[in-house]
Formats: structure tokens, sequence, C-alpha cells
């Protein structure tokens, strides 16, 4: 009996059953007695100079077992996940750049008597001058924060003859938009434990990288990658915010020095407060299409603020550049993105690495540019839509799995509905609905960024895929294993699984970018391979056929009317002294970038989406709310079409939070200040899969973890320029600029009754 | 202090207590980490447990509140190895994605259905608005009460 394909099943999430008894141990659960607790003390102002950090009395407050500064950290004391600019101290050396930068670390007892001993401490701060003006940090004579100047990271595209398009343009737009810093908020704060076992330091601990993280733990330390082990706790959601290491720093240098158990977890203040944030982006665009609504143009400048440390910061401004013509086909192109050091909270990665910022942007100016020619915003999006074979702004040349049209065609019943709804509308309630489509790129930019994964097969044929590839919630632990099963031929169900351990599993590379479905996934289906074709030969042998011929899955091998249990030929395989153990190693194809032109082939392949969102504003008080969004995600091939949906309902509300409500600034101390979309603010989410089954995808798949929220917060921008009459250009669509932007609107109306009486 | 209650149906006798101390705190220091802090200021619901069968964020609550009251966490929720039934309906309506809301849900959704058992969409809205979810978009969850609350009452 053989199975059905496993390809499309919505098999239930691993991990599902702890999580609802309780019984699951997140990295903030993992206390037991006797552990010392630290706790980070932190500048609370910068850029300053230390003129003294006296920590006798701290040091002599009891329960405190040790006190750490910079001067105890015996390897590098920089990290970053960007080889070329790992600038993040994790103790403060001589000077603080911002108030988050940690100064000394508190071990002790408990927490309560390491936070009473943090209030003992003497620090001196002399300030010093700072810039928290972008476009001053680039001036001459501005504060130096980046130790290698201010300009952190520059990057273009240019393709065609962008002077000559403008002036056979029927229609140009330039709008300048503007993004806010948005905060990650997954609900597990940071956390973890760290101990010394056999000569390592073993830290388990939330985490979207732990093959990285230990890399970056043991230079901090100065031992070899040997003398760390890095094992992924359970983690409560990521998003981008547990890529960059602090916390694990913390763990592994007291583990270190004491040798002895210590626990950490950031309260959400501190979460809030020394952590990454989003980049908030300017983006000047000047936009141009010919009559028929076919775009000519793409001309963007992109400007954003890093803060204070680099993090992801030039993976988002090169993305931020390769995507910032949109999905579309644009035979003209000049993109120029560029990052700057200040003394603000640092940015880096967050759920679409500056695509959902440029996806505002190319967005809005469609809408702009389909209004002017009079066309439907829907229309116009399927004529410029990229379609397989066509070039993107780097030159790339899609294969066949580019399904943004299908995508588009998909929306046209709810967006045609909600238009002829929103047209009825009338009285105190203000209606639109608005469209965002986008594409995004799978895994880093134009780098090499491979993945490994190995299977092995006991005696019993019970099958264990070891894969570093961190889950946060997104079910890649489902879909991995359901991708190794399939390929061999074994129920998924049966597949165990040892995940996120750098002493037991291969380096995966980050959680993030959307590429663990993808490149994990094809990782995955090479070891499953080799195990299959290890399986196949031991068949061929016994049976006397060739391996072509043999039909193998969890039952056994058959061929020619003749069958061979498993056992047997496990037993065979074992009396040959065959380890059944494969492993797959993948690294998507890729071409660095001309510096100068930014042409070449960043991606092996790209995801396309597009989004519907009807918008509701009430007249009066402005409130405004999203009762329907429609979302339409081509994701190459859905693995687990139940995870697929569930990522895109969860990517639409993080959305419709960017789009409504999310900006950071250091007065959000808590989620009283920083809000999310709770459940009353939650759309009825109508999630569509479009399969456009990927060359080189593991069974077609690509990706959605990040294409679920980019464009979601472009179509509440369009439904609201709609409901409104007037485009807002500076996100987040708070409830202040909707009121200013309906006050807008009747001093307009009350000038236009005038003009007429 | 002396601290004396019920947790998921057991007594507790607990000397020397700090009764300062957030009930979050003192379960979790029993072990029952099952309960999240997810802010420690009431924002978020990841705390949420049962106090006397209202639900109440356990950050906000001081332990000495619990003096003589029943309190249920998401430990409590299964009996030996039947799950209850707003569990099961969590796992098949896919309602968890990380799962770090999920106990906190689970027990405002347990307070819902014993005081409603059969809700409507705007009654599981309101008794999940303290709840924050950063993973799943709600669609799920509302899905998962509302498919727990058609489920056969389980006997006690
Ligand atoms: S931890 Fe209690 S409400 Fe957030
Ligand atoms: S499932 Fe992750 S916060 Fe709700």
């Amino acid at each position: 009996m053989s199975l059905p394909s496993q390809v499309g099943l919505s098999l239930a999430r691993r991990g599902g059953l702890e999580r609802v008894t309780g019984a699951c141990l997140f990295g903030v659960d993992l206390a037991q007695p006797g552990d010392l607790h630290l706790f980070a003390l932190r500048a609370g102002s910068g850029p300053a100079r230390i003129q003294r950090l006296d920590l006798a009395a701290a040091r002599a407050y009891p329960g405190v077992v040790a006190v750490f500064t910079a001067a105890d950290i015996p390897g590098i004391n920089r990290v970053g996940i960007i080889a070329k600019v790992k600038d993040q101290p994790i103790l403060a050396e001589g000077q603080t750049r911002y108030p988050g930068d940690a100064v000394a670390l508190i071990a002790a007892e408990s927490l309560t008597a390491a936070r009473a001993a943090a209030r003992l401490a003497r620090l001196e701060l002399e300030p010093l001058p700072a810039v928290s003006d972008p476009r001053q940090a680039l001036l001459p004579g501005a504060p130096k924060v980046g130790e290698a100047g201010n300009l952190l990271w520059e990057a273009r595209v240019r393709k065609g003859d962008p002077d000559g398009a403008l002036a056979r343009a029927a229609v140009v737009v330039t709008n300048t938009y503007t993004t806010s810093k948005a905060e990650h908020a997954a609900i597990e704060p940071e956390g973890g434990r760290a101990w010394w076992q056999d000569g390592l330091v073993v830290v388990r601990a939330s985490t979207q990288n732990p093959h990285h993280d230990r890399h970056d733990l043991a230079r901090l330390l100065g031992l070899p990658e040997e003398g760390v082990r890095v094992i992924q706790a359970e983690t409560g959601g990521g998003f981008g915010g547990k890529l960059d290491l602090g916390l694990q720093g913390f763990l592994a240098l007291a583990a270190w020095h004491l040798k002895r158990p210590v626990v950490m977890t950031y309260t959400r203040e501190e979460s809030l407060a020394a952590t990454a944030k989003r980049h908030g982006l300017v983006m000047e665009y000047t936009s141009a299409a010919d009559e028929q609504g076919r775009l000519l143009l793409c001309q963007a400048e992109i400007f954003g603020d890093s803060g204070v440390y680099a993090s992801y910061g030039p993976a988002v401004c090169v993305r931020a550049a390769v995507h910032a013509s949109g999905p579309y086909r644009v035979p003209h192109v000049e993109a120029h993105s560029r990052l700057v050091y200040t003394n603000n909270a640092w940015c880096g990665a967050m759920r679409g690495f500056g695509v959902p910022q440029v996806a505002l942007a190319h967005e809005g100016q469609m809408d702009e540019l389909a209004q002017r020619l009079g066309l439907d915003p829907l229309e116009m999006r399927i004529i410029n839509a990229l379609r397989p074979g066509d070039e993107t702004a780097t030159g790339q040349r899609l294969g066949r799995s580019a399904g943004l049209v299908q995508c588009l065609e998909a929306l046209r019943p709810h967006y045609g509905q909600w238009r002829r709804e929103a047209a009825r509308s009338e009285g105190q309630y203000l209606r639109g609905v608005g469209l965002g489509a986008m594409f995004y790129g799978i895994g880093n930019t134009a780098m090499s960024n491979p993945a490994s994964a190995r299977l092995e097969m006991d005696a019993e044929g019970r099958l264990c895929l070891f894969t570093g590839a961190a889950e946060l919630g997104q079910g890649s632990d489902t879909v991995l294993c359901q991708i190794a099963a399939e390929t061999l031929g074994w129920p998924a169900q049966d597949v165990r699984l040892v995940r996120g351990d750098t002493a037991r599993t291969l380096n995966a590379g980050a959680t993030s970018a959307s590429r663990q479905t993808f490149i994990s996934g094809n990782a995955v289906q090479l070891a499953a391979q080799g195990l299959r074709g290890l399986l196949l030969e031991q068949a061929a042998a016994l049976l006397g056929a060739p391996p072509q011929d043999i039909a193998l899955d969890h039952g056994g091998a058959r061929a020619a009317g003749k069958g061979l249990p498993l056992a047997d030929l496990l037993r065979g395989l074992q009396e040959r002294g065959v380890v059944v153990q494969a492993v797959g190693d993948y690294d998507p194809p890729t071409t660095p970038l001309d510096p100068a032109s930014g042409q070449g082939v960043p991606y092996p392949t790209y995801a396309f989406a597009a989004q519907a969102a009807l918008v509701e504003v009430d007249a009066d008080s402005g409130l405004t709310r999203v009762p329907q969004v429609a979302a339409a995600h081509d994701v190459g091939r859905a693995m687990n079409p139940r995870a697929v949906e569930a990522q895109i309902k969860g990517g639409v509300v993080m959305g419709l939070g960017y789009a409504l409500m999310e900006e950071y600034t250091p007065r959000c101390s808590n989620l009283h200040q920083y809000h999310i979309p709770t459940i009353a603010d939650a759309p009825r989410i109508v999630p569509i899969i479009v399969e456009s089954d990927d060359e080189a995808g593991p069974f077609g798949a690509k990706g959605v973890g990040e294409p679920a929220l980019i464009p979601t917060a472009p179509a509440v921008a369009g439904g609201l320029a709609q409901a409104l009459g007037r485009r807002l250009f500076d996100q987040p669509f708070s409830l202040e600029r909707i009121m200013a932007a309906l006050m807008e609107g009747r001093k307009t109306e009350r000038q236009k009754d005038e003009a007429g009486s | 202090m002396r601290l004396r209650f019920s947790l998921n149906g057991q007594a507790m006798d607990l000397a020397d207590m700090d009764g300062s101390q957030s009930l979050l705190s003192l379960l979790r220091g029993l072990g029952f980490t099952g309960s999240k802090e997810g802010c420690g200021v009431g924002e978020c619901g990841a705390c949420t447990v049962l106090l006397d069968g209202l639900s109440v964020d356990s950050c906000l609550l001081p332990a000495a509140k619990a003096q003589g009251r029943a309190v249920r966490t998401v430990e409590g929720l299964a009996q030996g190895e039947s799950l209850h039934p707003l569990q099961e309906a969590f796992l098949e309506a896919g309602a968890v994605q990380c799962g770090y809301c999920t106990p906190g849900m689970l027990m405002s959704a347990t307070a819902l259905l014993e005081r409603h058992p059969r809700p409507g969409d705007a009654e599981i809205t309101e008794a999940l608005e303290g709840n924050l979810c950063r993973c799943t978009g709600y669609q799920d969850i509302i899905e998962a009460v509302r498919l727990a609350a058609a489920k056969p009452e389980r006997k006690p």
C-alpha cells in the first residue's frame, strides 16, 4: 500500500499539544532552582562618555555573585549579523551611544537582588553631542556614530534610460512617502538559560539563528566555535526581532565566567528599549507611464535611519533598492538607497526587510498614476504585472513561477463587490477599497546563503530529521518533515525531529527572508533523496532489479512481483555496516549585484501577492476599521495549505497594525504605548492560495512568511485614499492623521461651496 | 505570609510566601510556567488565569489576593489524557502558532464558555480583547472558540 501524496496536505502543526497544555517550555521558562539571575544595567541616556562606573556597592549587595563590564569580555566585544559591520558591543566601552546600551551585567541569586544591586551602581555620564536627524548625520562635522563614518550603506539599481523615459511619458507623478519605526512585539520577550557542561558554554535561548549565535558568541568569548553550543529554545514568535544577539551574549558571558547555570529574561520595557526596530524610511518617488497605462519609469530615492547600530541594515538597504519598482515591468529604473547612523534606537530586520516600506511607495504611485489616467487600479496593476519570462529591475529573467496576474484576478470578485458597496456608502461612514501588490525575493540578497539538513533511519525504520532551521511558530518543523516524508515515501507523522541545536544539527542559516521552506526545504529534499538512494541500492541488490524499477516506501520495496519488507532491507544495510543517513546541502543560485547598476540575479525566485482591503472611516470621529481583506498569494506550491493560510492571516493583521497604529518612539515603554492590533481590530480575511510550481522549489514551493504582511498596508492606504478623497503619505495612518485629512477635506468643500454660492 | 488557596482543584498551603509578589510570579515559581508574562502591566493577557471562575491578569494581582480562593491555570484544563474541548478546538482550528499567547487565550475563553456556553462572535471578541496574539491574526482563534462551543459538553 502506498501513501497518498502528502504535498498539499494540511497536517496538524507539530508541537501543538504541548502548547495547549502549557507544558511547552519557551526561552523565558527555563529557570531552575539554584540558577543565577542576570540583569543588565542600561545607560538610560546617551550618547555619553562614561565618567565613572562604580560597582563596589552593587558587588557587595547580598546575593550578588558577580558584576561584569566590557573589561570582562575575553574575546571581541562586537556582534552583528553582517560580517562587514559587526559594530555592536554587548557592554559599553567607555561611552554609550544611546540610552538602551548596557554598561554592566549583574549576576545574583535572585532577580530581586540583581535589580536592587543595579540601583546601587554609581554611573556618571557626560553627555556627548548627539545626532538624531539622519540628514544631519551626513553633514560634515556631524557627531560620528558609526565607527567608520555615518553612512552605513548605499545601494543602487539602474536600468534602461531613466532620463529619456521621463521625456516620453504621458503622466508623471512625484511623491514622498515616509514610514515609522516599528516594533516586532513578539508576545514572548527575549529569554534563555546558559550553563557550563563538559568544557562547553551551552546557551539555550529564543532565537531565529542558532548557528550564527554560536559564531558570534565564540568570537565574544575568544573561543573556537566548538567551544559553544547553542540550542534554540521554543520561541514565542520572532518576526526578525530574535535575529540579533543581545541576551545570548549576556548568558554566555556569565556562564563562561561563573561555570554555573544562569537565566535571563528581558522585560517588555527592556525589549522595547534595547532591541532592534523596523527602519523608518523616507522615499521620494517619481513614476511615469504612457497613455495605455504601461509603466515607463520608476525613480526612487530611499533614505533611512539605522540608529546606533548596523544590525541587518545593509540587507534592508539593498533589498529596498532591488524591490523599489515593485512587482511590475518597468523598463527604466533608477533606485538609490542609503542608511545612516544616528543616535536613535537601532533598526534591524523585521518581517519584510525594507519591502513593506517601499511597497507603500510603489503602490501609492500605482494608484496615483491610475487615477491620472482614468484607469481602474486593478487593471493598471494587471497591465504592468511581472509575468513568467519577464525581466526584473535587476535584469533577472523570471521563470514560470510568477503568479501575480493570477493573484490579482483572484481578488477581482471581492474587489468588485466591495467597490460597489463602497460607492453606495453615504452618511457617516466613508468607505474605500484599496489594493496592494508585491514581489519578494526568497532568501538573502545576492549572496551565498546555504542550508544543510541530515536524515537518519534507525534499525526499526524510524526516520529522524536533523535541521538547524529555527521554528518560531510559522510551521517550518511541520513543513520540513512533510518534505522529508513525501520524498521518501514515509508518513510525515512518523518523522521524528531534532531541531536547532548546533551540537546535533547542521547549519540551516537564519529563519528570515522567507527562506526556510525553499532553502532548507531543498536541503531536506536532497537528504531524503540521498537516503532513498541508499535504500534503493540495497533493495536492488536483494531483489535483483534495477533501482529505477523498484517501488519503495515505509512498508518496504517491491519489484517485478517480489516484495521485501523494510526490516529486511535495513538489516541488510546494517550487516554491510552502512549507516542509513544522508546529508543534503543547498545554496540558492544567485549572483552578486553590479555595484553601480545593481544588475544581477539576487534571488533564486520571488513570491508574488496581492491583497484588497475594504476600509471604513467614521467621518465624525475619524475611527477607522478594516472589516474585510482578501489576500491572494503565489506560494509556488502550498506544502501545507492550512499553515500557508495561517501565515497569511497573521501577516495581514500585522500589516494592518503597521498601517493604522504602529510607531515606535522612545516614549513607548510598554504595550500600552506601543499598540498592536487586538482581536477587535482583526478583519475578516479571505486567504487565497495561488500555485505556480516553482522550478527550483521543493515540490514547487517558495515562501510566504514575509509576503503575508507586505501588501496589507498599501491596500489600506489605497482604501483610505478613496474614503477620504485624499492620500496619506505618512504611515502609520493614525487617528490624528486621518482626522487632519477629514478636516482638510471639509475645508476644501467649504471653499468650493463658497466659491459656488 | 501563609497562603492557602486551591490551584487547579488542589489545596495549596504555602508558608513564608511573599504575598506582595504577583500571582503570576508565585505560580511560575511553583513550576506552573504555563501562565506567561508578555508585558507585566495588564496589556497582553498572556498571564490570564481564572480566579473563582473569572479571568484575571495574574501579573497585576498580588499573590495575597488568592488567599482562600480558587485559581485555575492552563495546566488544569485537561483531565489526565483528555483535553478540554477548547484545547482540542484550538488544535483543530489551527489557532496555535508560536503558542505563547495560547494559555492566556484558553483561560479567557474558558471563562467565557463557562458563563456563555453558546457565545456569539461579539461575545467572543469581547472576552478575548485583552489577549494579544502577534502570530495568528485572531481569525483561527475565534473559529476555535466557536468550535469548542459547538462541541458536546464535557462530563465533569
Ligand atoms: S503579562 Fe499580564 S497582561 Fe501581559
Ligand atoms: S500564537 Fe504566537 S502570539 Fe499567539
